[in-house]
């Protein structure tokens, strides 16, 4: 460079040419920076870097969170950055651990619990063994957005870390085929999902526009850079997870459930006897059923607070009217049976009073329930495994 | 400040380097500087505050200047007349931008109508009149304006006074005063302005001011690289560079080229980074192990470093490239081998100001007063009084002074060891004290002074501060 | 000039009339004297010279060195012949 600069300061040129050359070599740079990164497309590969279950402990569920700052987390929709930092890719399975997933919305998650008191972390505590001496262990793999296409997602990718048990927890609001595509998790993952629904013939459009594309120019190294950013802050968060044991921000006082109720009578967009099975996305879950060929899948239809407020009769919380869930419990039932399912109802398991603040986040106390009524039926399917 | 104006500010810099020359150099840079005091303002909820701290700023600038016009010096009152015209017009202008609609982009929130703007300029005007005539009839303000400079600082700098200034503020605009905060009073480099402004007071009153014309001093005051984080720099050092021929050359583009890169590396990778985990009130209370607290005073110790000298990188690089070369305000602070040697190296222009302005003055005093005190008691006095002056600019808060307290009784202690190194020199082998594994030791130990001193800096509460402290030593 | 400040700094701060001092050789930036060391040494040359050293110009930037130092009290003294 200095070449090109007469050796007298005082000339004003040559400062500016000086100045053309820096900023020409620079964009140069730049430019093959960018290009030679969307060209090796190194994201997937970064995301499996983690310093997780090395330098910290792998989280006890999935990297989710609103405000870094409360809650040491962040949201990312990367599936290997997400799985890099969970617990369940701490080494390979030991011999004597029969592994059980834990699939399910914000009620598995655990949205306003710690991370020692979800319903993984509940049944961990138990200790549970199979007759032949494996120890079960449980895996949050819970993620809070309603879709079951989102849970299929998350366990297509979970089949390598060889589970032997799944217990998939949905509710109604998770099954309108509609809402599948709707994640954000979904959405940023157009391959592997594309593939699910031509593999399983899911009645979702593969092409659908919510989905987001990867470009070649969303591919380089500016298109790339808040998902960068992002690998980073979960990375760097792990010092706080590591320090604090802290995932996500619970307030020590928040807004109860609405007792008190609407009178409206639809759901989401039905109206009273509109609902038909062939608007829920049980087709999703045949389709982890079959995806998991000889590994069982236990399907549980999670505990919902029955508000007690004056309009009862027509709904039984803020998200259900009577007639679409009562309609929805039926359908389940029937196509559980049709099927072939592991299917277990405990919609009415849990007391109002276990509830926190929505209808379908339990207390620590309505954990133990939950674990209370599924003990039983874990350990006779555990049993059953060869 | 964010990556947005440091960008702008560098292809402004670049622009004034390359194109501005002679006085054109001083108006550019007053221009960008007083646009930049409204750009660069944090908006305020209280009805248009966040119009009138810059304008604030300004108008104090112009009324210290008029109170350090030295008596001797021929002023070009022509000249001087254009300027404040100048910034008259420019804020004026800044005020019509309120007529765009959502286009007022140069100031925070939308600004106050034209009229009370107008009222304030001409305020300005009579004030800025008054004090010449009273100055022409041999008054000295100088003191009034420190003192007023003080007040704004103490208002500013208190939690409890701040509080009581939005009340009234918010009781003014007609909003309610129950929203009223201290954390509302954002004013945007008040702390260097008012550093640099009683400084100029001070060697005006010492007689040691050369003259400065009312934009020279207004590009000194509010020189727009500087105001966000530093340095605070020197008057007459200022307007040697100002008048310096430099234009932009390839030598000293590619230097301040090169402090903003490595400026920008350190404040938004580096700095922000390590704020992921670096201490404060709110995670040191749910941290389990000592370890990780350590880690994280390690974190907030460098992040604080990085972001302020990485600030300071850009300020002096911005500075270059417009031919003006900043003072330094770090000197690999944390790789000295004692306290004193720290603060010659660390906020450099801060602790010279309050030697000069300070330190100085009082040493002198207590040395020539009458009743002889032993230096130990003097030096004593000094070092705890700067230090909690010090501590005291960052917030008036108990905090602070705590940190200033262990500062000054640092900086005692390591003089009365060199003292007794000295007046003892058979104890201390020369070799032992100069010998390198021993270096390293001391730059070990005037780390770890300094880091477990940012407790009490960055941790508001002295009790948790003080837990904090216990904590990091096992108890 | 300068050998009367040498012998002050190495005899009355630094207590070790021994140390050679150079002219060139850094007084405040290496630390060497401490900031109240300069204020009496700017007393003691206020005495010796009957000059007046301002407080603000106790720093590195005005003088480093005994030279520099120097070449200050000379600038200062009355008969301002260099």
């Amino acid at each position: 460079m200095a070449k090109h600069t007469p050796s007298d300061p005082s000339e004003a040129p040559s400062a500016g040419l000086f100045l053309r050359n820096v900023i020409l070599k620079a964009l140069l740079l730049l430019v093959i920076l960018n290009l030679g990164f969307a060209k090796i497309d190194p994201l997937q590969e970064l995301g499996q870097i983690s310093l997780y279950n090395g330098l910290f402990p792998g989280r006890l569920r999935l990297p989710f969170g609103e405000d870094f700052e409360e809650s040491y987390n962040i949201s990312i929709l990367q599936l290997d950055a997400m799985f890099a930092s969970h617990k369940i890719s701490a080494g390979s399975k030991p011999e004597d651990e029969f592994r059980v997933l834990l699939l399910g919305d914000s009620s598995v998650w655990g949205f306003l619990l710690g991370p020692d008191q979800t319903l993984s972390a509940a049944f961990n505590a138990k200790g549970y063994m199979t007759a032949n001496d494996k120890r079960l262990r449980f895996y949050n793999l819970g993620y809070p957005t309603m879709s079951v296409l989102k849970d299929l997602l998350l366990l297509d990718f979970a089949q390598r870390y060889k589970p032997d048990l799944v217990l998939w927890f949905i509710t109604l609001e998770s099954l309108p085929a509609q809402k599948q595509l709707a994640s954000p998790l979904v959405q940023y993952n157009l391959e592997p999902v594309q593939i699910l629904i031509n593999r399983f013939h899911l009645g979702l459009d593969p092409n659908d526009e919510r989905f987001v594309h990867r470009t070649f120019w969303k591919q380089t190294l500016v298109g790339q850079r808040r998902q960068l950013a992002d690998l980073l802050r979960l990375q760097l968060l792990g010092v706080m997870w590591a320090a604090t044991g802290i995932d996500h921000d619970v307030p020590s006082s928040y807004e109860p459930p609405q007792v008190e109720i609407s009178d409206d009578v639809t759901f989401q967009d039905f109206q009273p006897g509109e609902l038909s099975t062939e608007d829920l996305a049980f087709d999703v879950l045949e389709a982890g059923n079959i995806l998991m060929e000889e590994i069982p899948v236990v399907i549980i239809n999670v505990p919902i607070l029955l508000a007690s407020g004056e309009n009862n009769p027509i709904r039984y919380n803020s998200y259900y009217p009577r007639w679409a869930y009562d309609e929805y419990r039926d359908m389940l039932g029937v196509e559980a049976a049709e099927r072939g399912w592991t299917y277990l109802d405990l919609w009415d398991a849990v007391p109002s009073q276990m509830f926190t603040d929505s209808a379908i986040h339990y207390s620590p106390k309505g954990v133990e329930q939950v674990v209370g009524r599924l003990r039983e039926t874990i350990l006779r399917v555990a049993n059953q495994v060869p | 400040m964010g990556l947005i104006p440091i960008l702008v500010f560098l292809s402004l810099s670049i622009l004034i380097g390359l194109l501005a020359r002679g006085k054109w150099r001083s108006w550019a840079i007053l221009v960008v500087s007083v646009l930049s005091l409204y750009w660069l303002q944090p908006a305020i909820p209280i009805r248009h505050l966040d119009f009138w701290l810059p304008t604030l700023s300004l108008g104090l600038t112009v009324l210290v200047w008029q109170m350090i016009g030295s008596k001797n010096a021929e002023r070009n009152r022509r000249e001087d007349g254009i300027t404040f015209a100048m910034i008259g017009a420019l804020v004026f202008a800044l005020g019509l931008t309120r007529y765009l609609g959502k286009g007022t982009f140069l100031a925070p929130t939308r600004p106050p109508n034209p009229g009370s703007i107008a009222f304030a300029l001409l305020l300005l005007a009579s004030l800025s009149l008054l004090i010449t005539k009273l100055r022409e009839k041999g008054l000295s303000l100088a003191n009034i304006g420190a003192g007023l400079v003080l007040v704004c600082f103490i208002l500013l700098k208190s939690q409890p006074l701040a509080e009581a200034v939005s009340r009234g503020l918010r009781v003014l605009s007609g909003q309610s005063s129950d929203l009223a905060s201290a954390s509302e009073l954002q004013w945007l480099g008040f702390s260097y302005i008012a550093f640099r402004l009683l400084h100029t007071l001070r060697d005006h009153a010492l007689d040691r001011l050369p003259p400065l014309t009312l934009r020279e001093y207004l590009c000194y005051v509010l020189f727009f690289p500087a105001l966000p984080a530093g340095p605070i720099d020197r008057a007459e050092r200022f307007q040697r560079d100002l008048h310096s021929p430099a234009s932009l050359t390839a030598k000293v583009g590619l230097e301040g080229g090169t402090r903003i890169v490595v400026g920008v590396f350190k404040k938004f990778v580096l700095a922000d980074s390590l704020a992921y985990f670096a201490l404060n009130a709110a995670n040191a209370s749910r941290v389990c192990s000592t370890a990780w607290l350590w880690i994280m005073l390690y974190a907030y110790g460098f992040r604080l470093y990085l972001d302020f000298s990485g600030y300071t990188d850009v300020a002096i690089g911005s500075g270059l490239l417009m031919g003006l070369r900043l003072p330094e305000n770090f000197h690999q602070p944390y790789l000295k081998p004692n306290i004193a040697a720290f603060w010659n190296s660390w906020h450099i222009t801060l602790a010279q100001w309050f030697r000069a302005y300070f330190f100085n003055p009082l040493t002198r005093t207590l040395r020539t007063a009458k009743v002889k005190l032993p230096a130990a008691a003097i030096i004593l006095i000094g070092q705890i009084s700067t230090m909690a002056l010090i501590g005291l600019w960052h917030g008036i808060a108990w905090n602070f002074l705590l940190w200033g307290l262990w500062h000054g009784l640092g900086l005692f202690l390591h003089n009365r060891w060199v003292d007794m190194q000295r007046s003892h020199p058979r104890w201390f082998p020369q070799r032992l004290m100069e010998g390198h594994p021993l270096q390293v030791l001391s730059v070990f130990f005037t780390f770890h002074f300094v880091l477990l001193g940012w407790i009490p800096f960055v941790i508001p509460d002295v009790g948790q501060g003080m837990r904090l402290f216990l904590r990091l030593f096992g108890a | 000039m300068v050998d009367q400040i040498m012998a002050y700094i190495s005899t009355e701060l630094l207590k070790d009339p021994t140390r050679q001092i150079r002219e060139d050789e850094p007084l405040i930036s290496s630390g060497l004297i401490d900031s109240f060391g300069l204020v009496d040494l700017a007393l003691f040359i206020e005495d010796t010279f009957g000059i007046r050293i301002e407080d603000v110009e106790l720093t590195s930037s005005v003088f480093d060195t005994t030279s520099e130092l120097a070449q200050l009290i000379s600038k200062k003294l009355p008969s301002s012949t260099p």
